[in-house]
């Protein structure tokens, strides 16, 4: 998101136009739009998301009840007064997976936003210079790729005690960037030797400069693919450690719901819909963001455009 | 290229369509009954949910060791088995014990036992177990040697000479399991040893070992052999509740969600259930920090507190609110003060909180309770992450406390992190357990006495909160040595008094047992009106329940 | 031969950073692993002074400045010695270890091969009849399967499948009085215990597959060459296969070296779920019992399987596509 709008903003400066480089950033956005929007798998998405985050924005009318107001029946099944029946401690299931909403949207979001702006710095940096500081770079990444992901979140959750959201976006940022970074740093290096840097690395423009300005606006769509892709890791990382009892188990989302339901036996009880319903908003948010990401490889690469033939 | 793109919205729809729809449309599932499927019938084994495998099973049978299998203390025996709920003793391999005087006991050792290869008992196997566990103190899991003095066998009786006038050392001694000298003395490396063929005196010896279960024989030459009437023991290494439900347990120690639905309903003929207290949870305030230093502060959360919301909120319901006396009720019943008012029970009085913290310099302004600077009080209470019923107990606390205008936050470090924070003082409130040892003495002395108050930083392992009371630690002394059950009552009185009035800890339910039975092949588990043993199945208790049990008809 | 030179340098350093890590981690954990033996034995009781002493005792735990420790660390490393478990006391963490090992490579190493090769037939599928059923199934299928959290597809399988249907059991690798061993009854005990944990991990992989093959394939069937063979008339099963399919997988072997190189640390929310007797399960007792020796040793060994294969696929590659090597 943040790369999408830093593109339109330079091109606002008035840098000169590239190769393929935009002429009207408003229309360039509109485009893109319709570019997704043609899209029909990522239509979906769009709307699959935007409902989702509808949920979550408007969760204080949308619930008939407090996600933590535990004066119903424990385990009571299906009914006009409870839609997906109640929790083991007494807790409206409906109201909890409006509630827990906000966090998994929010903790996708912000994990992807930040994952994707440190892969960027990174991974752009890293496949233009040469130099030593390249390898240093390169001995961080690969140290980060190859350290087990989940093991070092579990560790690091155990750690940082009860941080709460601000924790497991935390985690998920620190074991999420290093597989961003490595594939814009291949675009990057790519993109070195083409003709358009080349004249402008010529024309004495600043490795920065050339770096942010020639090669970045040429990988927006690699780089909201990116987004996509950690802000999905970062939904799943998050039910997981919350799963795992590693999270704040005192806040509603949907992971914790997952503990808790598993923790009350909720299988034992027949309150399965307490396992289901969680899990499935989990899956279907995720599959929202893949699903628009259908749409945005369609941006830079005509082929992978629905429709297209070839 | 449009007409396709109709059909692949309609598909992906179709995907995601169905998948909701199975969401939404369906009721809660019917769970088909299974059980018995697995189970032996009648072939005189009971299968029981005692030894979790993490998952599966490492064969360490060293009864000395932490990391043993759980079934270990069901081949090998102690000297007396106490029963925690009252803290009565049953002879095992000794035959009673006397205190010629408070510094000084004697066990008669029982004659024509013998060990599962056919060596006789002796007294020397008592001496030999006691001065294995001198020699290696990583082996004195129960400390017995902070006891003890000196020992010597006298024909059929062991004397323990011991350190001080020190009546509750015998509970100490009672428990150490006995191992057979001919055995052991060649054990090069006590502590790393796995003991995988197990030579004991018990009612069972190891049948066969695999990684996902292991089962025990009855040893035909037990010693009590006409008292045990299940032949074999199986002790799988998955019990999920899913397992212990459907599989036909006969006997499981977990704490079950809806018992009455779950495991009462798999089988409402024979399965049942006993729940009785197992120790006191409590609110443990930090004294060495303001303001939990502060009685009247302390009161004041005592009054905030609704005892009963929290122990339904907390255990569903299957436990009742905790008194103040210290005293785990109704095991202890016999050791109540009378002089405690309504048997320590306190009530939420919402007036006498407010009153009590604005002694303490909090009053009540708008909806908040500020202190004289205008600032809301904020308290953190610490617990283990992962311990999800004293969680719910903790979040009812923060709505109460919450209403009176109390900011409570809740800290939930790792276990091991938690259990540090309170060995050091590192903490402003924590919940924690105390007492169910059985004894009285070891339950407030462990509780109040200032011995443990080592300075906030150092570790302790008991009086977390740091209680100091020259007064108490005198009582305490005096309960050590007091040999008759009249003075011991009434020096047990006048501790629950401090315990009431001090508030060293805010009690607020009893943390329970959770022991789930069938009675479809042996009958005679330990009830409520026949208390005989706690339903647990670890240590030396499940002794009483194995030579308890009756074949059912 | 620079190039490997350069690859070799980088592999020992980054070894040397992750065995230091390695050492590092559990350490920054709160908590000693003697305070988590203990919380666990307050769990069913008091827990008495002389408990702690004993306990702190019997593990041996850590003594020694953390350079000590560190030195004494790099040297059993060298010996390929880890000493004792924690939690297992005193079982060795090596056999642990290796106990632990072939229930992990065999269950997860299958179905990864089994994903692969599905997951790329189906992609090559896809983009072969792009638009059609045969494109758009998959693909949103494979999306929306690859989005469900892995323990949420244990649990749902381990429930309609296992618990309501009872067809498969719910736990564990083999039945519970087999013992391990090399006959066919076991075999087939252990495959039966193996299905549904296979199951969660193969629909949870199988999308990742098809779509990376998928748009790979479609960026190869517009290449030139392609269009060539169209042109000369080829049959279009034979471009799609010889020409595109054989190209277009190259890539997606780089990702299927490091899934492989993931397996050993990359199915723990399953093993967990299914009390699988694996590497994953072993790891996540460690980690809840603070458990040093092994923490550190199953650490490594998953570390090291992603670093060889991170550098056996970049050599491969070096050698495939000599573009990459500058």
């Amino acid at each position: 998101m943040t790369s999408t709008n830093t593109s339109t903003a330079l091109a606002n400066r008035g840098v000169p136009a590239e190769i393929d480089g935009p002429a009207n950033p408003l229309r360039v956005v509109w485009r893109a739009i319709a570019t997704i929007w043609s899209v029909p798998k990522a239509r979906i998405g769009v709307v699959l998301l935007g409902a989702f985050i509808a949920l979550a924005v408007f969760a204080p009318l949308i619930a008939p009840y407090s996600a933590t107001d535990n004066s119903f029946g424990r385990s009571e099944d299906m009914s006009a007064a409870h839609w997906l029946g109640t929790t083991a401690a007494g807790q409206d299931v409906l109201s909890q997976i409006i509630w827990g909403a906000r966090v998994s949207v929010f903790v996708g979001f912000a994990a992807g936003i930040f994952a994707t702006l440190i892969a960027v710095l990174v991974g752009l940096s890293w496949g233009y210079i040469r130099t030593v500081a390249g390898d240093v770079i390169n001995f961080v990444v690969n140290l980060f790729l190859v350290i087990p992901a989940l093991p070092l979140m579990i560790v690091i959750a155990a750690y940082l005690q009860n941080g709460g959201i601000g924790m497991i976006i935390l985690v998920v940022v620190i074991t999420g960037w290093a597989s961003g970074a490595r594939v814009l740093r291949s675009q990057t290096q790519s993109l070195r030797s083409r003709d358009f840097v080349t004249a402008a690395v010529f024309s004495g423009e600043s490795p920065g400069r050339v770096v942010f300005r020639e090669i970045l606006p040429n990988m927006t769509s690699l780089i909201v693919t990116n987004f996509f892709a950690a802000a999905t890791a970062a939904i799943l990382a998050e039910a997981g450690l919350e799963f795992l009892g590693l999270g704040d188990t005192t806040i509603v989302s949907w992971g914790t719901m997952l503990f808790w339901a598993q923790n009350s036996n909720a299988l034992l009880t027949g309150q399965w819909i307490v396992l289901f319903a969680p899990g499935l908003c989990i899956s279907l948010l995720a599959t929202s963001l893949s699903l628009i990401n259908f749409g945005v490889d369609g941006l830079s690469n005509p082929r992978l455009r629905e429709g297209a033939s070839r | 290229m449009k007409h396709l793109r109709g059909r692949i919205t309609r598909t992906a729809l179709a995907v995601i369509g169905v998948t909701a729809v199975l969401a939404t449309s369906a009721c809660s599932i019917d769970v088909k009954n299974k059980a018995n499927n697995d189970a032996p019938a009648s072939d005189g084994s009971l299968l029981v949910a005692a030894d979790n495998g993490s998952p599966t099973f490492e064969k360490n049978f060293n009864p000395f060791s932490p990391s043993k299998r759980v079934a270990t203390t069901y081949m090998y025996e102690p000297l007396q088995v106490i029963n925690t709920l009252d803290g009565k003793a049953t002879p095992f391999l000794a035959t009673g014990n006397t205190l010629p005087d408070a510094q000084t006991v004697v066990y008669d050792i029982r004659t024509g036992v013998k060990w599962s290869d056919g060596t006789a008992f002796t007294a020397a196997d008592v001496a030999f177990t006691f001065n294995l566990i001198k020699a290696t103190p990583a082996l004195d899991v129960q400390g017995a040697w902070q006891h003890i003095k000196s020992l010597e066998v006298k024909d059929d009786t062991v004397v323990f000479h011991l350190k001080a006038e020190d009546v509750p050392a015998v509970a100490i001694i009672n428990q150490q399991l006995i191992v057979p000298e001919h055995i052991w003395k060649d054990v090069k490396d006590p502590l790393t040893f796995t003991n995988e063929e197990p030579v004991a005196s018990g009612p069972y010896v190891l049948d066969k070992f695999s990684p996902n279960e292991y089962t025990l024989k009855k040893n035909k030459d037990y010693w009590q052999a006409d008292k045990v009437a299940v032949d074999k023991l199986v002790l799988p290494a998955a019990n999920s509740q899913l397992d212990v439900v459907n599989n036909g347990y006969d006997w499981a120690y977990a704490f079950m969600t809806d018992v009455e639905g779950t495991w009462v309903n798999a089988d409402k003929q024979h399965n049942s259930y006993w729940f009785p207290p197992g120790g006191t949870i409590a609110l443990l305030p930090n004294l060495t920090k303001a303001p939990f230093n502060d009685l009247d502060f302390r009161e004041g959360l005592s009054f905030a507190l609704d005892r009963d919301k929290i122990a339904v909120d907390a255990e569903q319901g299957y436990v009742e609110a905790a008194g103040q006396s210290g005293l785990l009720l109704p095991n202890q019943e016999e050791w109540l003060s009378e002089d405690l008012p309504n048997s320590g029970a306190i009530g939420q009085d919402t007036e006498k909180a407010l009153a009590a913290f604005e002694k303490a310099g909090y009053t009540k302004k708008g909806d908040k309770l500020v202190d004289k600077a205008g600032k809301q009080l904020k308290i953190t209470i610490t617990t283990a992450n992962g311990y999800t019923d004293w969680l719910q107990g903790l979040q009812t606390v923060q709505a109460q406390l919450g209403k009176l205008g109390i900011d409570v936050k809740l800290s939930q470090p790792q276990p091991a992190a938690y259990y540090k924070a309170l060995n050091n003082g590192d903490f402003d409130i924590a919940i924690t357990g105390f007492g169910g040892t059985g004894s009285v003495f070891e339950d407030f002395n462990r509780l109040l006495n200032s011995e443990f108050a080592t300075p906030v930083g150092t570790s302790t392992t008991a009086n977390f909160q740091r209680f100091t009371d020259p007064k108490v630690d005198a009582l305490l002394a005096d309960l050590k040595a007091a040999t008759g059950e009249e003075e011991q009552k009434q020096i047990a009185a006048e501790l629950q008094g401090v315990v009431y009035e001090q508030l060293p800890v805010i009690s607020m339910f009893y943390g329970g047992l959770w022991g789930l039975y069938s009675d479809k092949n042996f009958t005679g588990w330990p009830t409520e009106d026949n208390a005989y043993a706690p339903p647990n199945t670890w240590n030396s208790t499940p002794l009483l329940i194995l030579t308890n049990l009756k074949k059912a008809s | 031969m620079r190039f490997v030179l350069n690859k070799v340098g980088l592999l020992a350093l980054t070894l040397w950073a992750a065995i230091t890590l390695n050492f590092l981690l559990p350490r920054l954990m709160p908590g000693s692993p003697a305070d988590a033996a203990l919380a666990k034995l307050a769990q069913n009781g008091p827990v008495s002074p002389a408990t702690k002493a004993a306990v702190e005792a019997q593990l041996g735990v850590p003594t020694g400045s953390m350079w000590e420790q560190y030195l004494s660390y790099l040297g059993s490393v060298a010996r390929f010695d880890f000493g004792v478990s924690y939690t297992f006391f005193p079982q060795s963490v090596a056999g642990l270890v290796t106990a632990a090992l072939p229930w992990t490579i065999i269950l997860v190493g299958l179905v990864t091969i089994i994903a692969f090769i599905f997951g790329t037939l189906l992609g090559v599928l896809a983009a072969w009849k792009r638009g059609t059923w045969l494109d758009t199934l998959p693909t949103v299928g494979g999306t929306f399967a690859s989005a469900f959290p892995y323990f949420w597809t244990a649990l749902l399988l381990v429930f309609f499948l296992g618990y309501v249907g009872g067809w498969f059991p719910t736990s564990g690798a083999f039945s519970r009085s087999a013992t391990p061993e090399f006959s066919l009854a076991f075999v087939g005990d252990a495959l039966y215990h193996a299905i549904l944990p296979a199951t969660t991990i193969l629909i949870t992989s199988l999308g990742g597959w098809i779509l990376g093959m998928r748009s790979t394939m479609i960026n190869t069937l517009g290449e030139d060459y392609v269009t060539f063979a169209e042109a000369n008339g080829l049959r279009p099963r034979t471009v799609a296969l010889r020409y595109a399919a054989r190209n277009a997988i190259l890539p997606n072997l780089t990702s299927f070296g490091l899934a492989l190189g993931a397996v050993v640390g990359g199915s723990l929310l399953v093993e967990r779920v299914f009390a699988y007797p694996g590497v994953g399960y072993l790891l996540y007792t460690a980690v809840t019992n603070q458990d040093y020796p092994l923490m550190q040793a199953l650490f490594l060994i998953i570390t090291i399987s992603v670093l060889l294969a991170n550098f056996i696929v970049d050599i491969l590659y070096g050698i495939l596509d000599p573009r990459t090597r500058r």
